[in-house]
C-alpha cells in the first residue's frame, strides 16, 4: 500500500502536448470521497477501488491490497465521465479552416463513411473539453441526408483505434425539412416542395430495400458462383442499422419531422433515436409509446417562436422527463459550437435550475447519454464492473464553478493541462517578467 | 398641403390632335353629350338625383338636375346609373425602366432622382383594360428602381396617357439588396445613411450651382447633376418624397427622415399603420393605400398554425379596419389596385372597409378628391363639376356595393365600354293577361340552384329560372323558360286557352312589365301583357364587422396591454444587495428609489405608509441591471459591408423595438445594450446604446445619455478571409491598418477644409462651399474625442497595432471587443487606456481564436485592464450572470468582481457609468432582484426595473404567457370559423424567431460580431 497525496498528484501543466494516459498498472483506492453513482445514490465517505481500468469495489469501507495505491479524498467528489451525445470533436480542428474539417463527406447518401477512422486523436479540442469533466463523447459525421456512421470515442488514446469505444455507434440522418412555403406566389410552390420531400422519403425507402435484398441475396444458401452479388460499401455499411436495427439518430427538430419520422421508423421497422428535438414537448406521448429517446442538442437556446414561453427551451427536460421520455443533453455543433462541448454541464445545470432533479440532471450527460448511445455496459455511473472512467473534484459535480482535479479513462490518469492553460502559464511569465504579477 | 409649383396640365386629347399629322383622313368625332336622368355623385357627400351632365370637348360644361340640355349636345338616357368622377389609382408601378445612362448620371446609380417613370410607361390592353374595369380613369405613375427612384406623374389613362400633374412626387424606397451586391448600399442601414447624405447632397448642390452661376471666376466648373438639381429643387419646394413602406418600421424610419429634413412626406401605405398610429400621425403623411387585405392564415392543420406569429393572426382580424383608424387619425389617403393581381378584388376589399365603418363618402373621396387634391389637381380632376376634366365612371348601382357593375368610363370626354347592366331580375310574381283574362304567374329558382345561397344569387341575377301558372286549381308549368338580356320565352300547355296546342310566349322586358305574342303555329298576333306583383327581395349581405381585438405594444406575444408599474418611490427591504459600488455588498439592508433613481441604501430604511411600494426583500439579492457591452438584438440592420468605410451608417436608424429578444433579455436581468454594427468591415457603423424599454418606439429605446460610438472591426472578417469574399480592398491585416489610417487623414483633411472655410468670410461668399460629408464627420468625431471607438478584434498584433493609430491621432480606443487575444498584450490596453470587453470562454471557431483563452477577462483585470464580458448574442444577452461566473470557474476572481463585469465594467466602458452600472444615490434605480446570488445558475430573475419603472418579473411573464395562449387559440377559433375571405397577399408565416447563435455566421444579409 503506498499512500499519496492528491496534491502532489495534481497534473503538471508545464507539460506541451497531453500525453496520453498509461495503462493502470497498480490498482487504486479513492478513500472517503463522495461518490455520484448516478445508478445509485450518491454515497458519502465511501471507497471505490479500481484496477485494471475497471471499477472492482465500492463499500463503505475497502480494506487494500498491498500493492493497491490508496487515494484519501475526504470531500471531495467523485463523477463518472460526462458524455457528450453529440459533437464533431476529433473531426475538425478550426471550424472556419477547411482544411482542419473532416465531419461533412460530399453528396447527400454517405452511410458507409465512418468517423472514428478521421478522429485525430492529438487534437487540441480534446484536452480542453476533458478539462470540464467530458470524457467520451460521440463523434458523428454530419452533412447530406445520410451523413455517416458515428463512433462513441474516449478522450484518450495515442491512435484512434485506441480511443473508439464503439463503432459504429449510430447511422446519422437528417430529416428533410417539412417547414413548407405555402404562399402562392414563391417560385417553388407547395406542392412542388411535398413533392420533394416524398421523394427523398421515397429514395430512402428504396434504399432500405435495397439494403436488404443486397442483404439476402448476400446470404441466400444456393446461388451459382455467376450469381455472386458483387459488392456495395454503402449498402453493406447500413446492414447493422437496417436488419440487426442498430439506432439510426435521426435530426429532427420540427414537430412534423419528428412525426414523420417516428411514423416511418415504425412502418420500417427500425430503432431510431431523435436528435435535436426542440418540439418534441408538443407530442411527447408518441415518444414514450414508441420507446424512443431523444438527445436534445442544447437546453440554453431561445425559444423557436415568439409566442413561446420564454423559458420553455430551459425546461424542456424537465417536461420530458415528466412526460416518460428517454433523453439526454448534448450541444449542437458546428460553427461556433464546435470547441464548446466543455460547456456541457452547464446545460445539465439548466435544466436542474428549470425544473429538472438533481439526479436527473446528473443522469442526463451520464449514465442516460451512455444507455442511448449503448455503452452503458461500460461506462455512465460509477458501478463494479464498469470502466475507470470518471473524475475526481473538490466541489459538487452540477456547480459552476467545478473543475476536475483529476480524470481517469479506464483507469488511465489523463493529463488535465490543455492548450489554455499552457497559454495562461505562459503569460504568467510575460508578467512576472514585467514585473506585473508576484507568485 | 397642395404643393402649387407642380405643372398642371390642362391639355386634353384635343391638343395632341393639333400637332401629330392625319394618317389618313380625319376623324371628328362629337364632342358634345348631355347625360341625363342619371344619380349624379358630384362629389363626396354630394349628387344629384336624376341629374344631367353636359360634357363638351373633354371637359365638363355643366352640371344640375334642371339644366338646359345645348342645342348642339345629343342625349344620352341614363336611367338608373350612378356617375362618379373618374377614380385614381394611387400607384401604378412602370414594369421595365428603360432609363438612358448618361456621364451625367450620380455616381451612385441607385440615385436617379431625374428619371421620369411616365417615359417607360407602356401598358398591355389587359392591363388597362383591368384597371377600366374597376372605375380607374387615372393613375399615378411611379418609378422601379433605386432608392431614389425618380419622378412621378398623375396620367389619365386614355389613349394619349395625358398627364395632368407632371413630377407629383420623388419617390424612394428602403430598397436592400443584401450580401449578393457589391454595389452600396446593400444593406437598411447603408439606405437610410444614403438618403441622409443625398437629402444634404441636393441642399449644397443647390447652394453650390447658386454661388457658382454669380462667381464663376472664383469655382472650378461643378460637374451637372441633374439627379441632385432635381432632388433639390423637391426638398427646397417641400414637393411630395414619396416612402415605399413595407410595416409600421418603415413609415416610422421615413417619417423620421422627413422630419430631419423638414420634408411632405408621402407613404406608400402597408397595411400596419395601425400598429404605430400615434407616431405616424404626428407627421400628417399623405398615404397612399393598397387595397390589399391578408389571406386567411392556414391553421386548420396545427403543425401549420404554429408557422404563424400571434401578431400575424391579430393582422388577419385587424388589418381591414387600418384605413378606418387612418381616417380618425385625421389622415388622408388614397387607394391603389396596385398589389393586387385580380384587380376585381379591390371592390370586394373597398367593401370590406367600407362595412367595417369607412364610410362610403370616404371611400369616394379617397378614390377622388383626396388624390386629387393632394397632387394639386383638385380644380381639374376629382368631381363632376363645370371645368373638370370628364373622367366619369357609371355603373348601374351603387359603386361601393361590390355587386353593381361598371357599365361604363368617359375618359377625357370619350366613353369607353365596360360591361352590360345587370339584367331586371324577373324571378318573383306576375300578372298576365291575355284577352282580357288575368293569370297568376311565377317565376322562381329551379330547385337545382337552391343548394347554396351563392347558386341561387347566380341563378337570380342571370334569370336562369323556371315558371308556373295558376288557373284555378290547375298549375300549370312553363316549359323551356328562357330569358337572355331583355327578351324572354316559354312555352305553356295549350289548356291555358283551352286549346289543343303548345303555346309559344316571346316577349320584351321593360322594368316591370313585358309584352309580347302567343303563338301556336295557327293563330297569329294574340298579344299578351304581363306585370310584376310580388318581386323578389335581393339577398341581404352578411356584413363585416370591426375586429374588437386589442392592440398590444408591440404588437404580439408578450406584447404590453397596459401600463406598465412605474410608483413614484420603491423600498426593498432587508435585500442583500451587491451594488457595485462602494458600499460593495451589504446584507439585508434596505434600498429606496425614488423619481425612477436610487434614493438611498442603508441598513434601515422608513417611509411613511402608502409613500412607496414596498417590496420584502428577505432572501432575496438586488444587483444594478446587467449591461451588455456586445448586443445586436434590437436592431432590422447589422452590417453595411458594401464598402470597407461605412463611419455614416447608424443603428439607431434601424433599432426594432419589437424584438422579443428585448423581452427575453429583461427576464436574464439585462437592462441596458451597446446595440453594435456587424465585423463586415474595417470601418463600420455607428452603434446605439439602448436600455430595454420594451413597449416603447424605436425611439424610446435609446440611452440619451450614452455619448455617441461607432464599430470598427480587424481581422478575418473585415479581410473576407473565411468565405469566397468581394475581393474588397483590404484583404490583409496590412491593409487594414492603410485603410484605417487613410480615413483617419480623409477626416484630419476635412474638418481643415472646413475649418478654413468658415473662418473665410469672403470665400463664404464667392466660393462654393464644402460638401458636409457624414461619414467624414463620424470619423473627426473620433479624432476630437467625441465618439467612442469600439473595436472589434482577436489578435495581439492587431490590437497593438490599433493603439498605435489612435496614439498617432492623439485619441484613445474606448473598447476592443471580443479582444480574444487581450490577454497576451494587456499591458499595452492598460497603458493605452482601452477598456476589454471580451467573451468568457468562447475560442476555436475560426484561425484568429485558435488562442483564445477562458482566462483572458481575469489576466486583463488582473494587469489594470478594464474588462466586461459581452454576449454578441441573444441567448448569452439573458444570462449574462452566469457568463460572469465563468471569470470565477476559470481565473478565480471574486464573484463580487465578477458581477462587476457585467455591469459598472461596461458602464465605465461605454462612458455611462454616471448613471448606470451600479447601485449608487442618485444613480437610475434600474435593477434586478434575484431569488439567490445573482451569479449563480440556480437563481432567478423575480423582477427588472428601469428607471423605476418594472418591464419585467416572473409574475406577470406567467399572466402574459397565459393571455397569449389564450387569445392565440380564440384567434385560430375565428379564423376557422370565419366565413368571408380576404383578398390580398398572403402572409410569409413569421412565427419561428431567427435562431442567431453567436451572430458570427455570414447568412443571407448579416456577417455579425464574433
Amino acid at each position: 500500500m503506498r499512500s499519496v497525496s492528491l496534491l502532489f498528484l495534481i497534473s503538471i501543466v508545464l507539460s506541451n502536448d497531453q500525453i496520453p494516459g498509461a495503462d493502470q498498472k497498480r490498482p487504486i483506492l479513492l478513500r472517503g470521497g463522495t461518490l455520484h453513482t448516478v445508478s445509485g445514490d450518491v454515497l458519502e465517505k465511501y471507497d471505490l477501488l479500481f484496477a485494471e481500468g475497471k471499477i472492482i469495489t465500492i463499500d463503505e469501507r475497502i480494506q487494500p491490497s498491498p500493492e493497491t495505491d490508496v487515494y484519501e479524498i475526504f470531500g471531495k467528489h467523485v463523477v463518472p465521465g460526462y458524455v457528450a451525445g453529440y459533437t464533431r470533436i476529433g473531426l475538425t480542428e478550426i471550424s472556419a479552416v477547411k482544411q482542419t474539417n473532416d465531419h461533412s463527406e460530399v453528396g447527400d447518401i454517405n452511410p458507409n463513411v465512418r468517423a472514428n477512422v478521421a478522429y485525430n486523436p492529438d487534437s487540441d479540442l480534446i484536452p480542453v473539453t476533458r478539462s470540464n469533466g467530458v470524457l467520451v463523447v460521440n463523434s458523428a459525421p454530419s452533412s447530406g441526408r445520410i451523413s455517416g456512421q458515428s463512433s462513441v470515442m474516449m478522450m484518450d488514446g495515442w491512435t484512434w483505434e485506441d480511443a473508439t469505444m464503439k463503432h459504429p455507434a449510430a447511422l446519422n440522418l437528417n430529416w428533410p425539412n417539412m417547414n413548407f412555403d405555402f404562399r402562392k406566389n414563391i417560385k417553388k410552390n407547395e406542392k412542388t416542395q411535398r413533392a420533394e420531400y416524398i421523394e427523398t422519403i421515397r429514395k430512402i425507402d428504396h434504399l432500405i430495400r435495397n439494403v436488404r435484398a443486397y442483404h439476402h441475396r448476400r446470404n441466400a444458401k444456393e446461388r451459382k458462383a455467376e450469381h455472386k452479388q458483387e459488392s456495395d460499401l454503402r449498402l453493406e455499411s447500413m446492414i447493422p442499422f437496417i436488419i440487426y436495427k442498430e439506432p439510426i439518430h435521426v435530426k429532427a427538430n420540427d414537430i412534423r419531422q419528428i412525426e414523420a419520422a417516428v411514423n416511418w421508423a415504425n412502418d420500417q421497422d427500425l430503432n431510431i433515436v431523435i436528435l435535436g428535438g426542440r418540439d418534441s414537448w408538443i407530442n411527447p406521448e408518441l415518444l414514450v409509446k414508441n420507446n424512443i429517446p431523444v438527445i436534445l442538442l442544447g437546453v440554453q437556446v431561445t425559444p423557436r417562436r415568439r409566442f413561446e414561453p420564454i423559458h420553455l427551451p430551459y425546461k424542456l427536460p424537465a417536461m420530458l422527463h415528466e412526460a416518460g421520455v428517454h433523453f439526454c443533453i448534448s450541444l449542437n455543433p458546428g460553427y461556433p459550437m464546435d470547441g464548446h462541448v466543455r460547456t456541457l454541464p452547464d446545460e445539465a445545470m439548466k435544466a436542474l435550475s428549470w425544473g429538472l432533479t438533481e439526479d436527473q440532471a446528473l443522469r442526463s450527460i451520464t449514465l442516460s447519454a451512455a444507455e442511448i448511445l449503448g455503452v452503458d455496459e461500460q461506462i455512465g455511473s460509477l458501478e463494479p464492473g464498469k470502466d475507470a472512467t470518471f473524475f475526481i473534484a473538490e466541489s459538487e459535480p452540477l456547480t459552476q464553478t467545478t473543475n476536475p482535479i483529476k480524470a481517469f479513462i479506464q483507469g488511465r490518469e489523463l493529463d488535465l493541462s490543455d492548450r489554455q492553460k499552457n497559454l495562461w502559464e505562459k503569460y504568467k511569465e510575460k508578467y512576472r517578467r514585467l514585473g506585473r504579477l508576484t507568485e | 398641403m397642395i404643393p402649387r409649383s407642380i405643372y398642371i396640365l390642362l391639355v386634353i386629347a384635343a391638343l395632341r390632335a393639333q400637332t401629330e399629322p392625319v394618317k389618313d383622313i380625319h376623324r371628328n368625332d362629337p364632342r358634345v353629350w348631355a347625360l341625363t336622368h342619371a344619380m349624379v355623385h358630384t362629389e363626396p357627400g354630394d349628387s344629384i338625383k336624376d341629374g344631367t351632365v353636359i360634357i363638351r370637348d373633354g371637359q365638363i360644361e355643366k352640371v344640375g338636375r334642371y339644366i338646359q340640355i345645348p342645342l348642339d349636345a345629343y342625349e344620352i338616357d341614363m336611367e338608373g346609373a350612378h356617375l362618379y368622377a373618374g377614380f385614381i389609382d394611387g400607384w401604378l408601378q412602370i414594369k421595365k425602366d428603360e432609363k438612358v445612362k448618361s456621364p451625367d448620371d450620380h455616381w451612385n446609380e441607385k440615385i436617379r432622382a431625374e428619371y421620369r417613370a411616365k417615359d417607360d410607361l407602356k401598358l398591355k390592353e389587359k392591363e388597362l383594360k383591368a384597371l377600366h374595369s374597376i372605375g380607374i380613369t387615372a393613375a399615378h405613375v411611379v418609378p422601379e428602381q433605386g432608392i431614389f427612384k425618380g419622378k412621378s406623374d398623375l396620367v389619365i389613362l386614355n389613349d394619349d396617357m395625358v398627364s395632368v400633374a407632371k413630377g407629383v412626387s420623388q419617390v424612394l424606397e428602403f430598397k436592400t439588396t443584401g450580401w449578393s451586391d457589391r454595389g452600396y448600399p446593400n444593406s437598411l442601414l447603408g439606405v437610410i445613411a444614403v438618403m441622409r447624405q443625398t437629402f444634404l447632397d441636393a441642399e449644397w448642390y443647390l447652394r453650390s450651382l447658386e454661388i457658382f452661376e454669380k462667381y464663376p471666376e472664383e469655382n472650378e466648373p461643378l460637374p451637372l447633376n441633374p439627379s441632385l438639381s432635381e432632388l433639390g429643387r423637391y426638398h427646397a419646394n417641400r414637393l411630395p418624397i414619396l416612402f415605399m413602406t413595407k410595416e409600421e418600421h418603415s413609415a416610422l424610419r421615413s417619417l423620421k427622415i422627413a422630419g430631419e429634413f423638414n420634408l411632405n412626406p408621402w407613404l406608400l401605405g402597408s397595411g400596419y399603420e395601425y400598429r404605430r398610429l400615434k407616431e405616424i400621425a404626428e407627421f400628417n403623411p399623405f398615404i397612399i393605400f393598397p387595397l390589399d387585405f391578408p389571406n386567411k392564415p392556414k391553421v386548420n392543420d396545427p403543425h401549420i398554425a404554429l408557422q404563424f406569429s400571434n401578431e400575424q393572426l391579430k393582422h388577419w382580424d385587424m388589418a381591414p379596419d387600418n384605413i378606418k383608424k387612418v381616417f380618425d387619425a385625421d389622415l388622408r389617403f388614397s387607394f391603389t389596385s396596385g398589389t393586387l393581381k385580380n384587380k376585381k378584388d379591390f371592390r370586394k376589399n373597398l367593401q370590406k372597409i367600407t362595412d367595417r365603418g369607412l364610410s362610403q363618402d370616404i371611400a369616394l373621396a379617397a378614390l377622388t378628391t383626396y388624390p386629387a387634391e393632394a397632387m394639386g389637381v383638385n380644380k381639374t380632376v376629382g368631381k363632376i363639376q363645370p371645368g373638370y376634366i370628364a373622367n366619369l365612371v357609371v355603373t348601374d348601382g351603387n359603386y361601393f356595393d361590390s355587386r353593381s357593375r361598371v357599365t361604363s368610363i368617359w375618359l377625357a370626354g370619350k366613353e369607353k365600354y365596360i360591361s352590360e347592366r345587370h339584367k331586371p331580375i324577373i324571378a318573383g310574381k306576375w300578372e298576365l293577361e291575355i284577352d282580357g283574362n288575368a293569370y297568376d304567374m311565377e317565376f322562381f329558382v329551379p330547385n337545382t340552384y337552391t343548394k347554396t345561397e351563392e347558386l341561387r344569387q347566380k341563378a337570380l341575377t342571370t334569370n336562369k329560372l323556371e315558371g308556373k301558372i295558376k288557373i284555378g286549381d290547375e298549375t300549370l308549368n312553363l316549359i323551356d323558360v328562357r330569358i337572355s338580356n331583355k327578351v324572354i320565352e316559354f312555352k305553356v300547355k295549350g289548356t291555358l286557352l283551352d286549346l289543343d296546342a303548345m303555346l309559344a310566349f316571346k316577349g320584351e322586358v321593360k322594368k316591370d312589365k313585358f309584352r309580347g305574342e302567343v303563338y301556336d303555329g295557327s293563330k297569329k298576333g294574340l298579344s299578351f301583357n304581363a306585370k310584376r306583383t310580388v318581386s323578389i327581395k335581393p339577398i341581404v349581405r352578411e356584413k363585416e364587422i370591426a375586429s374588437s381585438t386589442v392592440l398590444y405594444q408591440p404588437e404580439g406575444a408578450y406584447g404590453l396591454d397596459k401600463d406598465l408599474l412605474s410608483p413614484n418611490a420603491i423600498l426593498i427591504d432587508n435585500a442583500n444587495i451587491w451594488t457595485c459600488g462602494p458600499k460593495g455588498i451589504v446584507e439585508e439592508w434596505d434600498i429606496l428609489f425614488v423619481n425612477g433613481k436610487v434614493d438611498k441604501i442603508a441598513p434601515d430604511i422608513s417611509v411613511p405608509m402608502g409613500s412607496a411600494l414596498v417590496i420584502d426583500g428577505l432572501g432575496k439579492y438586488v444587483t444594478p441591471g446587467l449591461i451588455d457591452c456586445h448586443s445586436h438584438s434590437a436592431a432590422s440592420s447589422i452590417n453595411e459591408g458594401a464598402q470597407a468605410v461605412t463611419a455614416e451608417v447608424r443603428i439607431r436608424d434601424v433599432l426594432f423595438a419589437d424584438d422579443v429578444n428585448i423581452y427575453r433579455q429583461l427576464g436574464g436581468g439585462l437592462t441596458t445594450a451597446n446595440v453594435l454594427h456587424g465585423s463586415a468591415n474595417p470601418i463600420g457603423g455607428q452603434n446605439a446604446v439602448i436600455k430595454l424599454r420594451w413597449g416603447s418606439g424605436p425611439e424610446g429605446l435609446i440611452y440619451k445619455n450614452a455619448p455617441q460610438g461607432i464599430k470598427f472591426a480587424l481581422g478575418e472578417n473585415v479581410t473576407q478571409a473565411n468565405w469566397a469574399g468581394t475581393g474588397r480592398y483590404p484583404q490583409t491585416r496590412m491593409g487594414v491598418e492603410q485603410v484605417i489610417r487613410d480615413a483617419f487623414r480623409a477626416a484630419q483633411d476635412y474638418r481643415h477644409r472646413h475649418k478654413t472655410y468658415e473662418r473665410n468670410s469672403k470665400a463664404q461668399r464667392k466660393t462654393i462651399p464644402p460638401r458636409k460629408d457624414l461619414e467624414l464627420e463620424a470619423l473627426a468625431e473620433i479624432l476630437e474625442g467625441t465618439r467612442l471607438l469600439h473595436c472589434h478584434s482577436y489578435r495581439q498584433d492587431e490590437i497593438w497595432m490599433l493603439t498605435r493609430i489612435a496614439e498617432d491621432f492623439g485619441f484613445t480606443i474606448a473598447t476592443f471587443q471580443h479582444v480574444l487575444e487581450g490577454y497576451k498584450v494587456a499591458e499595452r490596453l492598460a497603458e493605452h487606456g482601452a477598456g476589454a470587453s471580451t467573451f468568457s470562454d468562447w475560442w476555436q471557431y475560426k484561425y484568429e481564436v485558435i488562442d483564445a483563452i477562458p482566462y483572458n477577462g481575469t489576466i486583463m483585470a488582473n494587469n489594470d485592464v478594464l474588462v466586461s464580458f459581452n454576449s454578441d448574442d441573444a441567448e448569452l444577452a439573458r444570462r449574462m450572470n452566469t457568463e460572469a461566473m465563468k471569470a470565477v470557474k476559470y481565473g478565480n476572481l471574486s464573484e463580487e468582481e465578477a458581477l462587476h463585469f457585467v455591469t459598472i465594467n461596461p458602464a465605465k466602458q461605454l462612458k455611462i457609468d454616471k448613471w448606470v452600472g451600479s447601485l449608487e444615490e442618485g444613480k437610475d434605480a434600474d435593477f434586478v432582484i434575484w431569488d439567490g446570488p445573482p451569479l449563480s445558475i440556480y437563481s432567478k430573475v423575480q423582477e427588472t426595473w428601469i428607471e423605476g419603472t418594472r418591464y419585467w418579473s416572473i409574475d406577470e411573464n406567467a399572466q402574459l404567457e397565459e393571455r397569449d395562449k389564450t387569445e392565440r387559440k380564440d384567434l385560430i377559433q375565428k379564423i376557422l370559423s370565419s366565413k368571408t375571405s380576404s383578398y390580398g397577399k398572403e402572409m410569409k408565416p413569421n412565427g419561428q424567431t431567427p435562431q442567431h447563435h453567436h451572430n458570427c455566421l455570414i447568412d443571407d444579409d448579416d456577417l455579425m460580431g464574433m
